[in-house]
């Protein structure tokens, strides 16, 4: 954008051969006022960008999913009861010392959450999703010149 | 793009592109990019870099790292930071990262969730 209005610039002075007429260069002026975008229109543009993004279906599902998810006691007990287990067993996995009684125990606990309805439903929603996300996130990434994760401290373990 | 947009969403998300593309942090970092691809100095300095950074994780992987590659890395790196064009390319570049993080500070708390994670291709 800015580099249109230095390029008109460049090529009046180059056709007329002298100072730019006063009327081209307050165009120029009003070409660099208007076309750099500043932090708080680009803002604007980026909650567009959501809102638009939160009316999707995918989105909504997602939604949906989670408050269920949320709402489903059997659900959260089994969540607690695996997250609780490996939290005491923290040290233990770290060193890769866990009996065989304990490794049966933590995933038969992680089989109960997988296996809720609502679990399943919500991971399938948030895979979705995410399959959305990175297609705008590649499509952000290929025209920036910037990977859109990376850039703001996504490492490939999420 | 590999899931179907809709027409609402592939205009927002240009639209968005665009404005970040005529931001002031964005403009400076496509013309430091410009730059230094045509800078041919600029150019073999950051292909020396990299190959030799490259040697020297390989190494480390390996347990065994060489002193001529560590000495050469550092000799390339010091040769790099003296690069007025590379330097400005790092500059522009950390302006547009900073930038960008900012800009997905603002869309995320909006959803609920943080989209640059959404938006990672899990790889490992």
């Amino acid at each position: 954008m800015k580099r249109q209005a230095m390029s008109l610039q460049v090529s009046t002075e180059n056709h007329m051969g002298g100072e730019p007429a006063k009327e081209l260069m307050m165009d120029n002026k009003a070409i660099n006022d208007i076309e750099v975008a500043s932090p708080s229109v680009v803002k604007q543009a980026a909650r567009n960008f959501a809102s638009t993004l939160a009316e999707t279906p995918e989105f909504k599902s997602f939604e949906q999913a989670a408050e269920r998810f949320r709402q489903d006691q059997a659900a959260q007990q089994a969540m607690e009861a695996y997250k609780e287990k490996q939290m005491s067993w923290r040290a233990l996995m770290m060193l890769n010392a866990l009996s065989p009684e304990q490794r049966t125990e933590l995933e038969s606990l992680k089989n109960t959450f997988l296996d809720q309805p609502v679990v399943q439903e919500y991971f399938k929603a948030q895979t979705d999703l995410a399959a959305l996300c990175q297609t705008l996130g590649d499509a952000l990434s290929e025209s920036l010149g910037l990977n859109y994760a990376a850039a703001c401290g996504v490492s490939c373990c999420g | 793009m590999s899931t179907t947009l809709s027409p609402q969403l592939q205009e927002a998300t240009q639209s968005f592109i665009d404005h970040l593309l005529a931001s002031e942090a964005f403009m400076h970092y496509q013309e430091a990019r410009t730059t230094i691809h045509e800078d041919s100095e600029a150019n073999t300095l950051m292909e020396r870099l990299s190959d030799t950074q490259a040697t020297v994780r390989q190494q480390q992987a390996t347990g065994v790292v060489g002193q001529a590659e560590v000495d050469s890395l550092r000799l390339i790196q010091q040769r790099a930071l003296r690069n007025p064009v590379i330097l400005d390319y790092a500059q522009a570049q950390q302006e547009a990262i900073e930038f960008l993080r900012e800009i997905n500070g603002e869309i995320s708390p909006l959803l609920g969730i943080d989209f640059a994670s959404f938006a990672n291709h899990a790889t490992c």
